[in-house]
């Protein structure tokens, strides 16, 4: 529209103060919309991660209830799961086959060195059979392991991911130790010593052996090292051959996905905790519900607010402006054309100041992503980045400011453009 | 005789239950000045607003330029204000930001008129209302000063009809008399016709009539 720049310059000229309020208001809305959806989705994906499981959805992993802290926990806490127990869950017949799980009865430690530092922990050990281990694991290394094997090569280990994760976060950051990633442990070597207790008294001297990290899973329990079956079982019944036979969980895999929820039923029937890859990821979900929707009442507040201060500072400029327009309608210019202008304005700087403050907001979470991710190991084991950008999710939010706002001062606008003039004119 | 410019029957304007005007007759014709007076308060603002399609809740006829206004369409109405029609108001109603000549170019800014012309006539008048051309806001000019503004406002579109709310209110007796020489040599230069709001008897005795607006009716008081 011809003298479009110059209208618009003479409108605004001696109220830009307040533009520039109302707009800065605007950006800030924008900007606090991008970072908590870009930092909430990105808390929301590192939950996920954390709490997932590489479970296959057809298996189901049976273990006694209560909670395990270390060997001792062992089969003492509640039910234990015994040979008959595992035999009237491979009669059902839903089930296709089952694949015991044993700890260790003797303690053991570890010993090794990480960034040059020597470093020593007690562990048990938790034998498992080739059908814990993932097939693409399994076509680089030799799950077969006894004590005859020792002297030709190393036991071959499996860590819990979520034990890296506690090692990072609480443990070797307060001792200066380098954080670990799935990737950096494997192939790591260590000395496993086996057999060597001052608590209890054992028929055989303890064995030391060479022992390798060969992978990391989420479905070994927390304080256990994943070893061959064969090799727990051979050193249980070398230092305890009168200890009853019992396992630490059983690897239940039923024929069809469907039978799940059936053996689910029947172990949680004999006092067993059965976890499933849906029961984890529904856990997951309720966990990452709520800490998103926290989240999102929070940014709702803060967009609320920002959103209202950004409108009524429009909204107040109109209104106290309401004698100049009723002065251009005197004059003879048409509503029509005073609509245009305006509404011109009001969504062309909204727009400058919605996407400005977009830009800013993923600037923001950049900084606070890298920013964490460098104080803290344990968020960069799991994510390359804390912030995540889903375009679709922030051009929606972003276009809800930008039309939640021009919509409201559209509004007003034209209300005051049908007030009768002389109204407008009466200051 | 000519065709009226403004003619207006019955006019009848309500604020609420109180009847300001009461079934006003009025017609103008081409270059006539007319003058009405009138007590405070009794409406000759109303009345002017009226004329001047600003204010549309009345009843009764107004024809101005042969259309009536009453079957007019908002956009048709704005275009009579700005090409027909000139305002002077009691209030000025100047933005106060802007200089002398960017109130006096408002209009056509507004309209997206071409400007370049109606610059120089803008500057040529305020030049002739002794103001000065600069970018000085008007919020800090005199008040006599900001009515002249308002009325080379007015001016500079060559309206028909020019219509003046107490134009002199704010003007010491030489300007008074200044102001309306020159509004009455632009009258005879460029032959628009004017309706003006006064109490001076000085500018009365210019009038080509005198209308009194007694208790919401136009009584013509002599020619």
């Amino acid at each position: 529209m011809k003298n479009m720049r110059k209208a618009i310059s003479l409108w605004n000229r001696g109220h830009w103060k307040d533009y520039v309020f109302s707009q800065g208001m605007l950006l800030i809305a924008s900007l606090l919309l991008v970072f908590f959806i870009s930092i909430g989705l990105g808390v929301g994906t590192i939950l996920q991660r954390f709490l997932s499981s590489d479970l296959p959805e057809e298996q189901v992993r049976v273990t006694p209830l209560g909670v395990q802290a270390g060997f001792f926990q062992t089969e003492r806490g509640g039910m234990e799961i015994t040979a008959d127990i595992m035999d009237s869950l491979a009669a059902l017949p839903q089930v296709d086959r089952i694949d015991p799980q044993v700890y260790a009865h003797v303690p053991a430690y570890l010993r090794g060195l990480l960034g040059g530092r020597n470093y020593y922990t007690d562990i048990t050990l938790e034998g498992v059979s080739d059908a814990f281990v993932p097939d693409s694991m399994l076509e680089h290394i030799d799950w077969n392991y006894t004590l005859s094997d020792s002297s030709e090569k190393p036991l071959p280990i499996i860590l819990s991911e979520n034990l890296l994760i506690l090692y990072n976060a609480g443990f070797a950051e307060s001792n200066g130790l380098m954080g670990l990633t799935p990737e950096g442990v494997i192939g790591l070597e260590v000395r496993v010593n086996v057999g060597s207790s001052s608590i209890a008294s054992l028929q055989a001297p303890p064995i030391n052996l060479r022992a390798e990290i060969v992978g990391t899973s989420r479905n070994t329990a927390l304080f256990a090292l994943a070893v061959p079956i064969e090799f727990v079982e051979e050193v249980n019944a070398l230092y305890l051959p009168d200890d009853r036979h019992t396992y630490s969980a059983l690897m239940v895999t039923a024929h069809e996905a469907e039978d799940v929820p059936e053996i689910v039923r029947y172990a949680e029937e004999l006092g067993l905790s059965a976890e499933t890859r849906r029961g984890i990821a529904q856990k997951a979900e309720i966990l990452v519900g709520v800490v998103t929707a926290a989240l999102g009442a929070l940014a709702a507040a803060i967009l609320f607010s920002a959103v209202a201060s950004a409108i009524h500072t429009l909204v107040a400029d109109l209104k106290n402006r309401s004698y100049a327009l009723g002065v251009l309608v005197a004059l003879g210019t048409k509503r029509e054309r005073l609509v245009y202008i305006f509404a011109f304005q009001i969504f062309f700087m909204s727009l400058i100041s919605t996407v400005s403050g977009g830009l800013l907001g993923c600037g923001l979470s950049y900084l606070v992503s890298t920013t964490l991710l460098n104080l803290l190991p344990v968020l960069k084991m799991a994510v390359n980045s804390l912030a995540v950008f889903p375009v679709g999710w922030l051009s929606a939010g972003l276009g809800l400011v930008l039309s939640v706002s021009t919509v409201s001062a559209w509004f007003f606008f034209r209300k005051i453009l049908t007030t009768p003039v002389t109204e407008l004119l009466r200051r | 005789m000519s065709k009226p410019l403004i003619s207006a029957h019955s006019i009848v304007r309500f604020f609420d239950s109180l009847k300001v005007l009461n079934g006003s007759e009025f017609n103008l014709t081409e270059g006539e000045f007319v003058a009405i007076t009138g007590k405070s308060g009794v409406g000759k603002s109303t009345l002017l607003g009226v004329l001047g399609t600003l204010d549309s809740s009345f009843s009764g006829e107004l024809f101005i330029n042969g259309v009536n206004t009453a079957e007019a369409s908002s956009s048709q109405l704005a275009e009579l204000r700005r090409e027909f029609m000139g305002f002077i108001f009691q209030d000025f109603h100047l933005l106060p930001n802007l200089s002398a000549l960017d109130n006096v170019l408002l209009p056509a800014v507004f309209c997206g008129t071409d400007t370049g012309s109606i610059r120089d006539d803008a500057r040529a008048i305020l030049s002739r209302l002794d103001l000065r051309n600069d970018n000085t806001p008007t919020r800090f000019l005199s008040r006599g000063e900001r009515q002249r503004v308002a009325s080379a406002r007015a001016l500079v579109n060559n309206p028909r009809v020019l219509m003046a709310d107490e134009p002199t209110a704010s003007l010491d007796e030489e300007s008074e008399a200044n102001l309306f020489d020159l509004l009455d040599s632009l009258r005879k230069e460029k032959g628009f016709a004017m309706i003006a709001v006064l109490h001076s008897k000085k500018i009365l005795s210019r009038a080509d009539r005198i209308l009194e607006l007694k208790e919401g009716v136009l009584y013509e008081k002599h020619a």
